[in-house]
């Protein structure tokens, strides 16, 4: 998890993000990629599913995000479950939107 | 409308046998009883039960208390008091005759034979002291008696009385056709206004009449005169027909036909009162004023799958408005109203339980006039184990120039059980809250664990808190 995405890296990496960041963004890297395939980026507040997108995954190796706006109702523990096209679990990010 | 309509249609099945079944009870209490002392102070503390009741219906205070306390004791002084009374009837009795029959009032006596017996000693001029106990006993109010048990007859007695045998100088005791105990030394009487020329056999007389309902015959040694004591009477006897006649009285023989109607009719009056009497308690207790009262009751669930358990039920009570008499009402205790819900239908998941009138336990003469909720909803569930990661809930806000750039729980995993369904939409176990404020360097803190909903456990034994290992750094500076 990180504040921003520069020049195609992830820009401080943390555990808690403040809300006048205004964004989170979740950043995952892949090498060795064998094959085009897909993977999710679900986004979860309190174990509640806010959001849930779909990123394509290139050979050899890739590296893509995910970013969420954050409101002042975003407050709280979140978590971001990466899940491979199956739908099998691949990694939990765990995160706190605080003041 | 006429009143009586719904007085009638009000009243159950269990009202009339309750009336009964309390009025039969009374009626063979006064039947043991009857003849007795006990009976009529029993009627006297009855009296003074209606005296109490009246003056608690007029507002009168210190009356209804006096009247209350004088009860009270009343009955203690009348089991002390009499209790060789109590003990007497209650002991001669067969235990059939405590709820069946008519007991005679003594066991038949053969009169003639005593008459004549009787007769033929004034004639001779030999003194004599027979007694015909009743009801009461005499055992512990007469002293010194032989026993005897023989057959009574008119030359046994003759023989008893006879100047110069070892026993002629006491009291025969004559027990239905039985002569039971002779020589027996009978309590003088301390009255004072006793004739002069009443002797020592005269005086023992009057004082066991005083003491108990027995009839006792005395013959004078000096003038021949047959003189019958009985309470508070002294009947000099003129002939033999009048001394049957005193006999037949007062030992209650039921010879003729009038007898037996007088018998009758004094049961049958003794029977209407009995039921008169209960018919008023009853109906001074059970109908009484209407008056209502909501009680909030606790609900009991039965015979839910062994299998499941409760995680959660809308509400643990409700609320019941009951009506009935201001007595019935009063005297309700809170363990005598029960609602208790069949669960057997119950399947997992959220059940709406109706309360049904069925479900409702109350007791007599209560009526039910609402519940309130008239449905639970009662969640049922299969408990299960589960293990959960846990995760910190941080708040405020972290000092500026600091990352926070990695959180450690340990333990990260916490086994937890509760039911089925709850914990499939539970995915972490997270913390207090842990304020940021304060924090500019790595460190440990100690936080616990918040379990929602109530009904989630930690696994036994399972310590409800855990360590927060925290790493922060300074923010990079921004580059240009």
């Amino acid at each position: 998890m990180c504040e921003t995405i520069q020049e195609y890296a992830p820009a401080h990496p943390a555990v808690v993000f403040s809300i006048e960041l205004g964004r989170v963004s979740c950043f995952t890297e892949f090498d060795p990629v064998p094959e085009k395939t897909y993977i999710h980026h679900k986004w979860y507040q309190n174990d509640s599913l806010v959001t849930e997108k779909r990123l394509t995954i290139n050979p050899p190796r890739w590296s893509s995000f995910t970013s969420v706006q954050l409101r002042e109702s975003d407050k709280g523990p979140w978590r971001v479950e990466v899940t491979d096209e199956n739908d099998k679990l691949m990694r939990t990010l765990r995160f706190s939107i605080t003041d | 409308m006429d009143p009586l309509i719904p007085f009638h249609t009000a009243l159950r099945w269990q009202d009339i046998v309750d009336i009964l079944l309390n009025s039969y009870i009374l009626f063979r209490l006064y039947v043991l009883f009857r003849g007795t002392n006990v009976i009529r102070m029993i009627m006297a503390i009855a009296m003074l039960w209606m005296i109490e009741r009246l003056a608690v219906n007029m507002g009168l205070i210190v009356t209804s208390w006096a009247m209350q306390g004088i009860i009270a004791a009343a009955a203690l002084i009348v089991i002390i008091v009499f209790r060789n009374e109590i003990a007497g009837v209650l002991q001669t009795r067969d235990f059939k005759s405590f709820f069946w029959g008519f007991p005679q009032r003594q066991v038949q006596t053969p009169v003639d034979i005593i008459v004549e017996s009787v007769y033929e000693l004034a004639r001779r001029k030999l003194g004599a002291l027979i007694v015909l106990p009743l009801q009461k006993s005499i055992e512990t109010v007469v002293q010194s008696g032989i026993p005897w048990q023989g057959k009574l007859s008119r030359e046994m007695l003759l023989s008893i009385f006879w100047h110069g045998t070892p026993v002629h100088d006491g009291a025969t005791i004559v027990q239905g056709d039985q002569i039971v105990e002779v020589a027996t030394i009978l309590p003088l009487s301390k009255s004072t206004d006793l004739p002069a020329y009443f002797g020592t056999r005269h005086r023992a007389a009057a004082g066991l009449t005083e003491q108990t309902d027995a009839v006792v015959l005395v013959v004078s040694e000096e003038r021949g005169q047959v003189t019958v004591f009985k309470d508070e009477s002294i009947i000099h006897i003129n002939d033999n027909i009048e001394l049957s006649k005193v006999l037949r009285d007062y030992t209650g023989e039921v010879t003729t036909t009038g007898g037996l109607k007088r018998h009758t009719v004094e049961l049958g009056i003794a029977a209407m009162i009995c039921l008169a009497s209960i018919t008023g308690i009853w109906f001074s207790f059970a109908r009484g004023l209407e008056t209502l009262v909501t009680l909030e009751v606790p609900v009991e669930f039965m015979n839910r799958d062994p299998m499941m358990e409760i995680f959660a039920a809308s509400a643990s009570s409700v609320r019941l408005q009951l009506s009935g008499s201001g007595t019935l009402i009063k005297s309700v205790r809170p363990d005598q109203v029960k609602v208790k819900l069949n669960l057997a239908n119950a399947v997992a998941g959220s059940n709406q339980v109706p309360i049904a009138r069925d479900s409702i336990a109350l007791p007599p003469g209560i009526q039910l006039k609402k519940v309130d909720p008239q449905a639970l909803e009662v969640t049922l569930d299969l408990p299960v184990e589960k293990t959960l990661p846990v995760q910190v809930i941080w708040t405020g806000k972290l000092a500026a120039g600091l990352i926070m750039e990695d959180v450690r729980m340990v333990p990260d995993n916490v086994k937890v059980v509760g039911g089925s369904l709850m914990l499939k939409g539970i995915q972490t176990i997270y913390t207090e809250k842990l304020p940021l404020e304060g924090i500019v360097t790595g460190g440990t803190a100690s936080v616990s664990l918040v379990l929602q909903p109530s009904s989630l456990k930690l696994e036994e034994g399972v310590r409800n808190r855990v360590d927060v290992i925290y790493k922060v750094k300074m923010r990079p500076a921004a580059s240009s």
